[in-house]
């Protein structure tokens, strides 16, 4: 998976003004070409709406309101994901008999893209917490579970026999040989698990449409059904730094776990 | 791959068959829920005839090939784009240096993100699919050509050079035919991706289609389309995946005869 983590070799001097140049040539062609801003929106239009969705409410509140709301449906899965994923992936990987029962569900499960359980989440589970909150679930729990299950199975096998020869009981080694020495993997897995959730997150929100009215999801949607592009625009560049902003914390996360690396 | 024992294959059918009997029981023989929220297996199977025998003036046929050429178009676009620009970005800093920041910034917008400015910019038509597929497919195709290119051994592009080899010579000769299981590999990540992705974008916008099919089964209460739709998505995603990795086992034949000859 290193190979989606890499970047590319563009000093930072590069980075401000290839953007510059982005933007501008953005803006050029908006200008050159007389597109309007109900098809897509200037740079200063996107800037103007991102300001004006911070004090002014759309839908249940500003900003804010939609960016927690987003967060909580997140959470809500990705902390199921985790508290199901990770002891599982540690028995199967421990126990041959899970390995055995579990394995051919989840190879046929991983064919179903997580954003099409969405119509029946809703069904289950209400359109306005439970439906994007499962369907994270059923996006996060795969990585999450595999790196679980990779970690156990990659545990030194001479650190399990030292302590099977102590008298350590299956659930002894898994809670401490386990457990500790597979912090790496596991914190690799997370990293996938919040790329794939967030992801699915708006996914699930654009589905589940403006009904809910609250979330980011429903910010892109509202701004395409108003025809005001720059919100729709506006709260993908929200989208998009929150992305980032997980996945750099995880990067730091990851390296003060592994100070070696 | 290790042989299937006996016993692993009794605990491997149970494992399946055991959830697949809760399901039959709790709503065929024992009626705990209903149909509308969870269909029975037979119901499942009543939607997969009707589907089978056209719906919403659609065939089958004509759903299957709906998702299908769609995907189809934008992951080729995907693949025309990505693996000549990730090449480029490889090989030219200049390129690298344009497109590396506008990929950084773009790449943490999840693809599905896009399909309302799509239906803006392209209406409900063909071509805002397309544009969503190509902007799902491409990041991982281009960014495994990148990488492939990049980790091509020092060594042997010393040794091209050494006998005289020219710049065209070395990226078609050495760095392209090395750097292509990981281009390939690219295109099959890829490939599932776009597959996802146009479930999503039918599920918002479409008159047909597998996506469509799960859409259409949610408005009309009739869950049982719902999960027919569902179990062809996972059938094709299955069905794509080994086509795909025969597809590698041809075009890379030289690289898997490798491991042996060691």
């Amino acid at each position: 998976m290193s190979k989606q983590n890499a970047t590319f070799r563009s000093g930072a001097s590069w980075v401000l003004p290839a953007l510059v140049f982005w933007l501008a040539l953005w803006w050029g062609i908006i200008g050159l070409l007389g597109i309007g801003p109900d098809l897509m929106p200037s740079p200063p239009d996107v800037l103007n709406a991102m300001i004006r969705l911070v004090t002014h409410p759309v839908g249940e509140g500003p900003l804010g309101v939609h960016v927690l709301t987003s967060l909580w449906r997140f959470l809500g899965g990705f902390a199921l994901a985790v508290v199901i994923g990770i002891p599982l992936g540690f028995l199967m990987g421990q126990f041959r008999l899970f390995d055995w029962a579990l394995n051919p569900i989840f190879e046929f499960l991983r064919y179903v893209p997580p954003i099409a359980w969405a119509p029946f989440a809703i069904l289950w589970f209400g359109a306005s917490f439970g439906a994007q909150a499962f369907v994270i679930f059923i996006s996060t729990l795969p990585p999450i579970l595999i790196s679980a299950y990779t970690a156990m199975r990659s545990v030194e096998p001479k650190l399990i026999a030292a302590a099977h020869t102590l008298g350590a009981r299956p659930l002894t080694i898994i809670l401490e040989v386990g457990l500790p020495s597979s912090v790496p993997v596991l914190i690799g897995g997370l990293r996938i698990g919040v790329a794939t959730g967030w992801m699915a997150l708006i996914a699930a929100e654009i589905v589940a449409g403006t009904g809910t009215r609250a979330g980011l999801g429903y910010l892109i949607l509202i701004g395409q059904q108003t025809l005001q592009a720059s919100v729709t625009v506006g709260a993908m560049v929200v989208i998009g730094l929150l992305g980032w902003a997980f996945d750099s914390g995880l990067r730091l996360v990851e390296r003060a776990a592994m100070p070696w690396r | 791959m290790r042989a299937m024992t006996p016993k692993r294959l009794l605990v491997s059918v149970a494992g399946i068959l055991l959830p697949l009997l809760c399901w039959w029981y709790a709503t065929d023989v024992a009626r705990l829920v209903s149909p509308f929220i969870l269909p029975a297996p037979s119901a499942v199977l009543d939607g997969l005839t009707r589907i089978s025998g056209g719906y919403m003036g659609s065939s089958l046929t004509g759903h299957f090939v709906a998702s299908l050429s769609v995907m189809l178009t934008g992951y080729l676009l995907a693949l025309l784009v990505g693996v000549p620009l990730g090449v480029a970005m490889a090989w030219f800093p200049a390129v690298d240096r344009l497109f590396g920041p506008l990929l950084m910034v773009l790449r943490p917008i999840p693809p599905p993100a896009w399909i309302p400015l799509a239906i803006l910019w392209f209406g409900i038509g063909l071509s805002g699919k397309v544009f969503i597929v190509f902007v799902a497919a491409v990041v991982p195709v281009l960014v495994n050509a990148y990488v492939g290119c990049r980790e091509v051994p020092p060594n042997l592009i010393a040794a091209g050079r050494t006998l005289g080899a020219r710049n065209r010579t070395i990226l078609l000769e050495i760095v392209l035919p090395s750097a292509a299981p990981v281009i390939l590999t690219g295109a099959r990540i890829s490939l599932g991706i776009a597959w996802a992705t146009i479930v999503a974008a039918e599920l918002v916008v479409a008159d047909r289609g597998f996506g469509f099919l799960i859409m259409n089964g949610y408005r009309n209460f009739e869950a049982n389309i719902m999960a027919g739709g569902m179990l062809l998505i996972g059938a094709v995603g299955v069905l794509m995946n080994i086509g795909f990795i025969l597809v590698e086992r041809v075009l890379l034949r030289w690289n898997h005869r490798e491991p042996q000859d060691e």
